[in-house]
């Protein structure tokens, strides 16, 4: 039963990260006054992409074949380690949040080199700049999940989870709200979102993710996409598990697992909301702001690790 | 060979037949890196001989593997003492702390001399090619003499042979004014170094009353705390220079990368090592522990040559010089789990030190491994291209297959990606460091979890430097005609990358058979640890995680596609070119550009004025990294040592007269001294 809730957790990440997309997508368009594509838009792109030929630079080698499928089991790999409705997850124990960083940087490394193997300037500026982005995104992150596993005294998130359920929601520290500002901004790096990268822009000034992808095509695209939409349902999981749990079941009886799913949708297209105003509303950064933007968030996830000393007391 | 083997074994339970094995095995390898194979070397000038005495030398270390594995799994222990043929105490053993290094030592030495018999083929004659392997088999037995010392005396003869031979070698490789003044620099360091380890042998003198290590053990509860102190900073110190801790690294990025690859491995990926094991026994065997200051100390060492590393070799273009400094990160890793294991030793948590004991131990291990498989790598390039310059290389993975893979593995290795072996002890690191807030009321609360994002910067910075370094050589388009005709290297050298690179997925994947020995080893060194249960799970949740991710991609990769080649997107331009490619250097810009104040560049752009004002006829850039830090902690000493040497040089007029007077005034001193000594 349990393994069977926690299968199901993983891939209510992995099936419904193309609609957390589409979503966020259409209430981007909204908020500009456009109509917008359907939310399941996503969906049948991937569909599209799946059944399409594969165009491969010549020059190119195998890692560039074999970078779209380490990223893609990278991320889905990553998804067996975080709760969604119930406080457990496939893959649990002391320190999993460290794999879970790194093996997210696994597929990140691999993307990177296939896009350097397509030949072209478009793949090294993206993988140039994601170099920057990334190694510098890496220090808060891990710093931020250090500060909340501190206050919680576990080392593993579902025990993070599970401590965080049984705080007063109103009696929430100054770490919880530290960390939570840093990993916030973290997450925006990590997925590519505005403003350190805009996934919609089609320019070389302004490409991060999109430069390193441009040479794929085909089924490679897919998972590529694919991946690239699980990863941002993934951290918008992973910050709603960390700082606002409640509403997930406790037990395996049905009908808190329903009420769970429930809740869950709601702080999703919460998240999702917010995502799009905070897109629609930010500028991009000049490419060299972006440090000054991480900065800030290793600031606080630093002073995060700090204060717990005090709160821990 | 009529050497007396002493029966001083500690061996409790296991056959007299398995120590027999140990030290005959032990003797052998000793006998034949040390004696035969560089005599036989240096005496015949038979080919015959020099290709036996090769094999003789990867033979012996193929032995010295099963001795190490045998003492290190099975716990036996083995003395070998030579001291009837040497003035001094003279006797090696080995125990579970040695046994970890001898494994170390000879599982990389093996497939490093396998790779060296094509290499030093190809690149020298048939005279150099003896000197070469006499030289390199009696480098290696001169590490493997450090690593299992039983006494001081003989720690320092192998400390000081192991110098000495590693210099020859790189002189061998060639001659030329700055070879010359790099080789000056490094045995400079490395005396300045020894010096301090010798200072720190003998202070134990007055309370031990012979530099034997067990001697040494017993009498360390007796020395006074001040001297305690003065012995950890001088043997921090002359470690760290041999480790090539910041600031003392100045002669590492100068030595490896003028030494041949199999050198360069084995400098870089064992040599630095034993300083480790030096390190390790004095502050945790023989001191049992040091005052927190110290454990600071070593954990901002640490820090220090860990992030300056690692920004250094983001900079280089040059392969060898960029491993180097890779070196000079890796070691900095190894202190941070030093200090850390320091620092709850300090606090009195033994279980975490334990833990942070067994992730340096694992990553001294770990990077052994993969620098000396990236450093083989490097060999194999310039074999393929006769150039480590990256900005020369590119899409050398089609053209040597299997060389990239296996330098992917190292690549992965070192940065430490999860399914490879530095994540393993990274993560062993990472945990330990989550660990210190237990340490309430501690200024280690917080500065140990501050340490998380350190380590997590310096993975990430290491991360973009391997995706350069991979990227610009192995991948995309050839950037010379070199490159472009590149053939995959001879069979031997493939063997030896594959193995190394086969041992990094090993135990990347499987830590578990690696960290049960070294639990027993660190339970040895802080008797009071129970058994971390991290080192269990890791052990068991590495594999499930290892098999989502290959299972997953397995899956994805057997979906059928249709594939078309067609030529990469050009903008509309008849083709693309190599040099539209992003260059090493053009890669590392953003990280450069944002960290510019750690190199402060000195750029210097001359023009050359046509006749047109915005048209130059040539415009020449250079932009060197200036040290100024560097300067300024060396220029005094330098300056002192000069103006000594001016004075000490009155001393000698080269009159004879002069120097028969001092030789009568040091008798008569000599005497005075005897006759109204106390």
């Amino acid at each position: 039963m349990r393994i069977v809730v926690d299968l199901l957790q993983a891939l209510l990440l992995i099936l419904v990260a193309p609609l957390v997309r589409g979503v966020v997508a259409r209430l981007k368009a909204r908020l500009q006054n456009r109509r917008g594509a359907s939310v399941w838009r996503p969906y049948s792109d991937l569909l599209k992409l799946f059944r399409k030929e594969e165009l491969v630079p010549p020059t190119s080698s195998a890692v560039f074949r074999i970078a779209p499928v380490v990223l893609f089991a990278a991320v889905v790999c990553v998804t067996a380690f975080v709760p969604v409705v119930r406080s457990s997850a496939l893959i649990d124990w002391q320190g999993d949040f460290f794999v879970l960083v790194y093996v997210l940087a696994l597929g990140r490394f691999f993307l990177s080199l296939g896009a350097l193997d397509g030949g072209s300037a478009f793949g090294g500026m993206g993988a140039s700049r994601e170099a920057l982005v990334s190694s510098l995104a890496e220090a808060p992150f891990l710093l931020g999940l250090t500060a909340i596993a501190i206050l919680a005294s576990r080392a593993d998130i579902v025990g993070i989870v599970a401590w965080t359920l049984k705080q007063d929601f109103f009696n929430i520290s100054t770490v919880h709200l530290l960390a939570f500002g840093a990993l916030a901004m973290v997450a925006l790096a990590e997925t590519g979102r505005m403003p350190v990268d805009n996934p919609t822009t089609h320019l070389e000034l302004t490409m991060i993710h999109e430069g390193m992808v441009l040479e794929y095509s085909g089924p490679s695209l897919a998972l590529i996409e694919w991946a690239s939409a699980i990863k941002l349902h993934l951290v918008i999981a992973l910050l709603i598990a960390f700082f606002v749990p409640w509403g997930m079941s406790a037990g395996d009886s049905w009908t808190s697992l329903a009420l769970a799913v429930l809740f869950y949708a709601l702080k999703l297209a919460v998240c999702a909301v917010l995502l799009s105003i905070i897109e629609s509303a930010v500028a991009k950064l000049r490419m060299y702001l972006v440090p000054d933007f991480l900065g800030v968030a290793a600031a606080l996830s630093a002073l995060a690790v700090i204060f717990t000393i005090w709160v821990k007391r | 060979m009529g050497i007396w083997l002493a029966s001083k074994e500690i061996c409790d339970e296991k056959s007299e037949m398995q120590l027999l094995s140990i030290k005959t095995g032990f003797v052998f390898l000793l006998a034949s890196l040390g004696l035969v194979a560089p005599i036989a070397l240096l005496v015949s000038h038979a080919k015959t001989v020099r290709v036996v005495a090769s094999c003789l030398v990867i033979a012996s270390n193929v032995v010295g593997c099963f001795v190490a594995v045998l003492c290190f799994w099975q716990q036996s222990t083995a003395i070998v003492d030579f001291s009837r043929f040497s003035p001094f105490p003279l006797a090696l053993g080995i125990d579970r702390l040695s046994a970890l290094f001898l494994l170390l030592i000879c599982s990389v030495a093996a497939p490093v001399s396998i790779f060296a018999v094509s290499y030093f083929d190809e690149h020298y004659g048939e005279q150099r090619r003896r000197s070469m392997w006499a030289f390199f088999s009696l480098f290696l037995s001169s590490m493997v003499v450090v690593v299992t010392a039983t006494t001081g005396f003989a720690f320092l003869i192998g400390w000081e042979l192991m110098t000495l031979l590693s210099a020859g070698l790189i002189l061998i490789e060639g001659d030329s004014a700055e070879r010359r003044h790099n080789v000056f620099i490094y045995l400079l360091m490395m005396h300045a170094g020894a010096a301090a380890v010798v200072a720190s042998f003998f202070l134990f003198l007055p309370h031990s009353h012979s530099l034997d290590f067990v001697a040494i053990r017993t009498a360390s509860t007796g020395v006074p705390a001040g001297v305690k102190t003065v012995i950890l900073l001088l043997a921090f110190v002359g470690f760290g220079t041999k480790a090539g801790i910041i600031p003392l690294h100045l002669w590492l990025p100068r030595a490896h990368p003028i030494a041949p690859s199999p050198v360069s491995a084995l400098m870089s990926g064992v040599m630095l090592k034993t300083a480790v094991y030096g390190f390790v026994r004095f502050s945790f065997d023989f001191l049992a522990g040091s005052p927190p200051w110290f454990a600071y100390l070593v954990l901002l060492a640490g820090a220090v040559s860990g992030l300056l590393g690692v920004l250094y070799a983001i900079a280089e273009h040059d392969l060898k010089r960029l491993l180097a400094y890779h070196s000079v990160e890796n070691i900095g890793i190894i202190f941070l789990g030093l200090g850390t294991s320091l620092l709850f030793l300090a606090h009195r948590a033994p279980l975490w030190a334990a833990l942070a004991l067994i992730a340096a131990l694992l990553h001294t291990l770990n990077h052994a491994l993969f620098k000396s498989l990236l450093f083989l790598g490097a060999g194999a390039i310039s074999r393929a291209t006769n150039t480590v310059d990256l900005e020369e290389l590119g899409g050398l993975q089609n053209r040597m297959p299997i060389t990239g893979t296996a330098f992917l593995i190292g690549c992965c290795s070192i940065v430490g990606l999860p399914l490879f072996n530095g994540f393993i002890s990274e993560w062993l690191t990472f945990r330990s460091f989550l660990a210190g807030s237990v340490l309430t009321g501690t200024r280690a609360q917080i500065l140990l979890p501050l340490m998380v994002g350190v380590l997590a910067l310096i993975g990430g910075l290491a991360a973009a430097c391997f995706v350069k370094v991979f990227g610009v050589a192995f991948l995309g388009r050839s950037r010379s005609a070199e490159a472009e005709h590149a053939v995959e290297v001879p069979p031997s050298m493939q063997v030896a990358m594959i193995f190394l690179a086969t041992i990094c997925l090993f135990i990347g994947i499987l830590p578990g058979f690696l960290l049960r020995p070294l639990v027993s080893l660190v339970q040895l060194l802080i008797p009071s640890a129970g058994v971390p249960e991290e080192t269990l799970s890791i052990g068991q949740v590495i594999p499930w995680t290892a098999a989502t991710v290959v299972g997953i991609s397995a899956v994805v990769a057997l979906f059928k596609r249709r594939e078309r080649l067609t030529r990469t997107w050009a903008c509309g331009l008849p083709g693309l070119s190599s040099r539209m490619q992003y260059t090493s250097t053009g890669f590392s810009k953003p990280i450069r550009y944002v960290f510019a104040r750690v190199y402060r560049p000195d750029r210097k752009v001359e023009q050359r004025p046509g006749d047109q004002p915005y048209f130059p006829v040539s415009i020449s850039y250079r932009s060197v990294r200036t040290t100024s830090y560097e300067k300024a902690l060396y220029r005094p000493f330098v300056e002192l040592i000069v103006s000594l040497a001016h004075r000490v040089r009155r001393l000698q007029t080269g009159n004879i007269q002069i120097y028969l007077l001092y030789i009568f005034l040091a008798l008569v001193l000599l005497l005075a001294f005897l006759r109204f000594r106390p």
